[in-house]
């Protein structure tokens, strides 16, 4: 399916917060549990549309674990948008919200959308940061904010979707410059060269979106 | 310019007032830059009056023409008009080239006929008995009118420059205004410039046979009139030549107004005509055009035709679909292969500028051992040449488990966990999809065959990209094992993808087809592709390469 536009999000905070299972609810509708640690980063990719306009999310899944930390900032640049996540019953991974604002603002493009997601909210019985401090912290660093619960998909697919309106949103008051990928966006293949044997090559060629999920 | 110019006016000159004269002389010594002016205005006068009468040198003929301006001025219609300013541009010009010889004296008589010329546009100058309506001396008239012009409006002083400068202004109106007077001529059926210009050399010869002892009496009585015309001339000489100016500015306004609207309404109906050419009414153009509300197409006609447009439409959306299914690049890019190598490329880049750092913070000494040591890095990770070691797998192992042990043993070293599994697991699919289905059509076995080799590279992309990152966050790095790894790895991989290329093409072979054409380009595309395939892991293991030397430097 071809695609208007493709939006490059990266998901980032701390590990163990919820990163794989936001994505794995949001490309394939399913949640899991038990995950294994995320090596580096993960892909995964969705169609949506917005304002009629079929566009392609891919999304880089980083590695919350701080060893990986060095590798997955050189993962930043060239997003449009990013989903902050942490997890509503542990403290510890809201306060570290600053040094991974601090990280992303420095890698990444001063455009960059930034969703904070509170994940987890299924599990209010073990609540440690109030909603309303969540909404403070974004209000502060000007982000948007959402909880979502990867278990019971609850908000999941609007945390992605708001951000890629946001994201939409820019471009058309021109914010972004389309032409320039570094601001992760890229524009769709208008009539992909028809079959045959292509020539090798390197990274830039523009492709045809998957399907649903990967 | 003959030297007879000044004596012949001055002799036509004779019949005007002694006062008026007096006046004159005096203005000489007052002001010398009027004089010079219109001294150079009237040489322009009479250069053109020359002019336009075919290089007529005798004087009086200029004369002659002023009679007969005045004359030709009761029955000219505008359109003739309009012709006249196209030359009187022309003349202008000359005049600016014009050296200032010609005695100040010339200026009774322009300055008197050009009062006629603007203000008295009357019947008052009828009994002149010059017969052809001599249309050159129009232009002659108004040439000196607007030369006098000039002459006030910008000669003050810097005439040379100015007059050089409107020269070449002139020279571009006139051949501006030629052009629309030329339209004009056509369009409404005035005679064509060259045309008055052989009716006029005519009337001037005939004046030239007619005696000059006639002009003569004729002038004075020429010049007494138009004294009277403008009685403040002797109060102050000025007098004449502002009216003059002022009536000339109202008439040519007038003119380029009524010039105008002519061109417009010309233009407007022409355009009709050429509209109307072939077509009375424009019945074929409003018919062409969809207006005629007469012809309204049949709704079922409609319908059939949106029909066939949409089935064609399908068909086209049909073909790009299955063009796009085999595409290779597109496949790549579904199965993540795109993102991975940009992923590692990322990786590659950054890992690169920290090498850059580290040699810039070096020791001049230790840069050379850091320079060195990476070229060894690159030495190792050299691709051996076709080692025809073929290590047949054991009979009692299948190919994707004999994939898996290779791949296992080429890595051994590298002292990571790396996934082999989704590799494995799709040659395994690939084998049974080839097995399983016998009956296959070519184009089956193509896509399938591109597809595969689009999703074992992609695999075997994630693989470099994986390797990499973990090799990054690795605490005790071993470049050398590890360089010597990555290469058997990128071997085992090339050889995989060749590997399936010919399980497919194998496979091709054996279908039995009328179409030997279509599945021997099949067969190339298949072979072509995985050196794509090729291309795209020894790419990845280029990437890698900072990966490894990082860890020695």
């Amino acid at each position: 399916m071809a695609y208007a536009y493709l939006f490059k999000y990266i998901i980032i905070g701390d590990t163990g917060v919820g990163k794989s299972c936001l994505l794995l609810q949001f490309t394939d509708k399913r949640f899991q549990p038990v995950h294994d640690l995320t090596i580096g980063v993960e892909f995964g990719a969705r169609m949506i549309t917005i304002d009629g306009k079929q566009i392609k999310l891919q999304i880089w899944d980083t590695a919350g674990q701080e060893a990986f930390r060095s590798i997955t900032r050189s993962y930043y640049r060239g997003a449009a948008g990013a989903l902050l996540v942490y997890d509503i019953t542990r403290r510890d991974t809201f306060n570290h919200l600053t040094t991974w604002l601090e990280d992303a603002r420095q890698h990444s493009n001063s455009n960059m959308v930034i969703m904070l997601i509170g994940n987890k909210s299924d599990l209010e019985s073990r609540r440690e940061v109030k909603k309303e401090e969540g909404e403070a912290f974004a209000r502060e660093h000007g982000l948007v904010f959402m909880e979502t619960s990867a278990k019971t998909a609850a908000n999941v697919e609007e945390a992605f979707i708001n951000t890629a309106k946001e994201i939409y949103e820019k471009i058309q008051e021109g914010v972004f410059d389309i032409n320039n990928e570094a601001n992760g966006i890229k524009i769709g293949p208008q009539h992909s060269a028809a079959g045959g044997a292509s020539g090798a090559g390197g990274a830039g060629a523009g492709g045809a979106a998957g399907g649903g999920c990967c | 310019m003959p030297s007879s110019d000044s004596e012949d006016f001055e002799s036509a000159d004779e019949g005007s007032p002694e006062t008026d004269k007096k006046v004159r002389k005096k203005r000489t010594s007052s002001s010398h830059y009027s004089d010079s002016n219109s001294q150079e205005t009237n040489t322009g006068d009479k250069v053109t009056a020359k002019d336009n009468s075919q290089k007529v040198n005798v004087e009086p003929n200029v004369e002659a023409k002023t009679d007969g301006w005045d004359d030709f001025d009761i029955d000219c219609p505008v359109e003739n008009e309009k012709l006249t300013k196209v030359k009187e541009t022309k003349k202008l010009t000359k005049e600016a080239d014009k050296p200032q010889s010609t005695g100040w004296d010339d200026f009774d008589d322009w300055g008197n006929d050009d009062a006629t010329a603007t203000t008295a546009v009357t019947t008052e100058k009828t009994q002149t008995d010059k017969s052809a309506a001599d249309i050159k001396e129009l232009t002659d008239r108004l040439a000196s009118a607007t030369s006098k012009n000039s002459g006030w409006g910008w000669g003050w002083g810097v005439d040379s420059l100015l007059s050089t400068a409107s020269a070449g202004i002139t020279t571009l109106t006139s051949q501006v205004s030629q052009g629309i007077s030329t339209v004009l001529e056509t369009g409404i059926g005035a005679p064509d410039p060259e045309e008055l210009a052989r009716i006029n050399a005519k009337t001037t010869e005939n004046t030239e046979q007619k005696s000059s002892s006639e002009h003569k009496s004729i002038e004075p009585s020429v010049v007494q009139e138009k004294e009277q015309t403008s009685p403040n001339e002797g109060s102050f000489p000025f007098g004449s030549l502002f009216s003059g100016v002022t009536k000339f500015v109202e008439t040519t306004g007038t003119k380029v107004i009524a010039g105008g609207l002519d061109t417009l309404e010309t233009i407007g109906k022409k355009t009709m005509e050429v509209l109307q050419d072939g077509d009375p009414g424009l019945a074929k153009k409003r018919a062409m055009l969809g207006l005629d509300p007469g012809e309204k197409p049949v709704l079922s006609q409609i319908l059939r035709e949106a029909k066939a447009k949409a089935d064609e439409e399908d068909k086209i959306r049909e073909e790009k679909r299955e063009a796009k299914e085999v595409h290779y690049e597109n496949l790549f890019d579904d199965f993540e292969g795109l993102v991975h190598l940009e992923a590692l490329e990322m990786l590659s880049k950054q890992v690169n500028m920290r090498i850059e750092e580290r040699l810039r913070a070096a020791e001049p000494e230790k840069k050379q051992d850091i320079k060195e040591t990476m070229q060894q890095v690159v030495e190792l990770c050299e691709i051996p040449e076709d080692e025809e070691d073929d290590d047949e797998a054991p009979e009692h192992q299948s190919k994707p488990d004999a994939l898996h042990d290779r791949l296992q043993t080429a890595t051994q070293d590298l002292g990571l966990k790396l996934q082999f599994q989704p590799i494995v697991k799709q040659y395994t699919d690939v084998l049974a999809w080839l097995s399983s289905n016998s009956n296959l059509n070519e184009k089956a076995v193509y896509k399938r065959a591109v597809s595969s080799l689009a999703q074992a590279t992609a695999l075997a992309v994630e693989i470099y990209h994986k390797t990499a990152e973990m090799l990054l966050v690795k605490t005790r790095r071993s470049t050398a094992d590890e360089a010597d790894a990555m290469t058997q790895m990128t071997v085992v991989l090339t050889k995989h993808v060749g590997e399936l290329a010919t399980l497919f093409t194998a496979n091709m072979n054996s279908i039995e087809t009328d179409n030997k054409d279509q599945v021997n380009t099949y067969i190339t595309n298949i072979f072509l592709e995985s050196g794509n395939s090729s291309t795209y892991i020894q790419n990845a293991f280029q990437l890698t390469l900072p990966i490894l030397q990082i860890g020695a430097v």
